[in-house]
């Protein structure tokens, strides 16, 4: 703990306007990501290939075929996460839940990412 | 045997020195398990810090580059995405240093310049991230998480790199 | 020291400038204009150029449209409303060469589609009311219908010679509104192609066009539920290709059938949409909706506008040998109870968002 406070009195003042910026940089980022709110769908993507988009009010297991094996993705009543993956280090699986709009999840070895999009439909216009 | 050409000096050995070590931190930490991945202590960058403070920013940048060169030759991801991150890495915060390599020693002290090399390196990475890995907003989420573990390490790693110039220079 | 800061703010100042033109990437390359002619909404895309140029052309464009609204509308005082007059008074008419290339066009047309497209009924279509900006409420006199089937206008009536017009049949009233937004669209890809425009999406009134691609990924559109006011699915358009519809949610009314004839199915409110049968005089109840898309050629627009409806009018047995011989590969069908017909080559492209438990799928 001494150790810190030496530290800390080593500092000089132009390491001060830099820490100072960099917290409030990281603050201003994690504003504007709580400002998301929470999904209405899931899309499922092998690399920029849409695969899928099921809605996120269900309780549902799809199962994905990608380049390296099967993904498992459970839909859990507004959220959404990897419980299987044929890859070694499983961080998808790791990342556990996300829920709010732009979240995204991606399995690189299997080239399967879960992400979570809004009410509004990806299309660029519509048909009728 | 023809005697070489090639003028072999002592900041060459300088040089081959530091990037070995660099190397083989860069090593130990691939090896070491990650909880989250991309988030590392980056004690590679204690010796480019150490190399441009202790010696010149020339020499710093052949420290760096070759570390970056050797170390995904050896583990494998040469050319690759990893290899690419780890590059733009590199160049963004050498670049930064650059910017404030003539600091003033009242005004700033390792640990800042530190932590702004921090702040390029991972902002680099995430340009890279963003163009062309995984061109979506989504992986903006990360950012925060990114940005405290740069924090905290730039700190970290300064605060050591300040201890190494200064155990040296009582030599 | 101020030397320092300087240096160090205008450093984060170019990290803030980074990020915000990341987050901002894709939104600045796209540019977007909308209108209101033909009486429906247009919409025009264009990706990857400068603002003026866009503005430019999409002016150019609009103005098209205007003029083409001025030629072609079925009720509104234009060169279509002049010919109907003149054949109502069994007059011959002066007609130019771009009128007669239409006709010309949508004559070749109704044949291919045994006048299952038959833009010769617009008499039939302002009986039921929809010669108006207002929906109708009411069910025509059912003589006044049976008469009019009776006569059996069609486009093969009219005959041009020279630049004169005559039809034989004083019943045919030229009605262009299953035709007219295809041609616009072919329009708008040539004023696209001479403006050198790479990359564009151009909507009217449903019926859409694809012109390159968004960036680096297909344009993707989505195709709206005949009976939600959602997306039923969405379906990326290669560069070139066209989708259109045909369906029973945009212009309909409903009514209680005030005949009790044993050839109505006596259903309280039933639903009574634009899309009439040439053959019966009655608007075709049976399909929700009909969705083609057609591959690039320089009449694409056309027949993504019109090809939709024989298949939407065509008895269910029948729906898929006509697609076959009008050479359409990628259909999307929802009948009257919801259960759906869908061709394979369509089913390998189109992204669900609301995937329809009876699904027909036809393979060749």
């Amino acid at each position: 703990m001494q150790k810190i406070l030496l530290l800390i009195r080593d500092f000089k003042p132009g390491d001060w306007i830099i820490i100072i910026f960099f917290l409030f940089f990281i603050l201003m980022t994690i504003k504007f990501f709580l400002n998301f709110p929470n999904g209405q769908y899931l899309k499922i993507q092998k690399n920029s290939e849409v695969l899928g988009i099921y809605s996120l009010n269900q309780q549902n297991i799809k199962i994905i075929k990608g380049q390296r094996g099967v993904s498992e993705i459970v839909i859990n009543n507004g959220k959404v996460r990897f419980t299987k993956a044929p890859c070694k280090k499983q961080y998808c699986i790791h990342q556990g839940w996300i829920s709010k709009i732009n979240q995204m999840i991606v399995c690189i070895p299997n080239q399967i990412s879960i992400s979570i999009i809004g009410d509004k439909e990806t299309h660029d216009s519509i048909n009728y | 045997m023809t005697p070489s050409i090639i003028k072999i000096v002592d900041e060459d050995h300088q040089i081959a020195k530091l990037s070995a070590i660099a190397v083989a931190l860069s090593l130990i930490e691939f090896f070491f398990p990650s909880p989250i991945p991309g988030i590392k202590p980056g004690i590679a960058n204690i010796i480019i810090l150490y190399s441009i403070f202790k010696f010149n920013y020339s020499i710093g940048i052949w420290v760096s580059l070759i570390r970056v060169f050797v170390t995904s030759i050896i583990i494998g991801t040469f050319l690759s995405p990893t290899f690419f991150l780890s590059l733009s890495g590199a160049m963004f915060s050498l670049l930064s240093i650059l910017i404030f390599k003539n600091y003033n020693k009242n005004h700033f002290s390792l640990i800042g310049i530190s932590l702004v090399a921090s702040l390029a390196h991972i902002i680099g990475q995430f340009i890279v991230v963003r163009i062309w890995i995984i061109p979506h907003n989504g992986i903006l989420y990360l950012l925060p998480l990114f940005l405290i573990s740069s924090f905290i390490f730039g700190i970290v790693n300064g605060a050591i790199t300040q201890k190494l110039l200064t155990l040296n220079v009582k030599k | 020291m101020q030397q320092n800061i300087l240096l160090m703010l205008s450093n984060k100042l170019i990290v803030f400038i980074i990020i915000s033109f990341l987050l901002a990437c894709d939104s600045n390359l796209i540019y977007q204009k909308k209108d209101f002619i033909f009486g429906t909404m247009i919409e025009i895309k264009i990706y990857g150029e400068d603002k003026t140029k866009s503005d430019i052309v999409s002016s150019e464009i609009l103005e098209e449209f205007h003029r083409l609204h001025q030629l072609l509308h079925s009720w509104e005082k234009s060169s279509i409303t002049e010919i109907n007059q003149a054949i109502l008074k069994k007059q011959p008419i002066n007609i130019d060469n771009e009128i007669i290339h239409i006709i010309k066009d949508a004559q070749l047309l109704e044949k291919k589609t045994q006048s299952l497209f038959n833009p010769a009924i617009g008499k039939l279509i302002a009986l039921w009311g929809f010669h108006s900006d207002h929906l109708p409420s009411s069910i025509p006199n059912r003589k006044k219908i049976i008469n009019l089937v009776k006569s059996f206008p069609k486009m093969e009536d009219i005959s041009i010679k020279d630049h004169l017009l005559i039809s034989k049949n004083q019943n045919v009233q030229i009605d262009l509104g299953g035709y007219a937004k295809g041609y616009s669209l072919d329009q708008a890809k040539k004023i696209l192609r001479q403006n050198n425009i790479k990359n564009a999406l151009i909507n009217i009134g449903g019926n859409i066009l694809a012109i390159g691609q968004h960036g680096n990924r297909d344009w993707v559109v989505g195709i709206q539920h005949p009976r939600a006011p959602n997306a039923i699915a969405s379906i990326s358009l290669k560069p070139g290709w066209s989708i259109g519809t045909s369906g029973d949610y945009q212009k309909y009314f409903l009514a209680e059938p005030s005949d009790t004839s044993n050839e109505f199915i006596l259903v309280k409110n039933q639903r009574y949409s634009h899309l009439i049968n040439p053959h019966t005089g009655f608007p075709e109840n049976k399909t929700q909706s009909a969705t083609i898309l057609i591959p690039p050629s320089d009449n694409s627009g056309v027949l993504s506008d019109v090809l939709s409806k024989p298949l939407f009018i065509e008895t269910k047995d029948q729906k898929i040998t006509l697609a076959k011989k009008l050479n359409i590969n990628h259909f999307l069908i929802i009948m009257a109870d919801g259960s759906v017909m869908i061709s394979q080559n369509m089913l390998n492209e189109i992204n669900w968002y609301d995937e329809p438990d009876a699904k027909n799928i036809i393979t060749d």
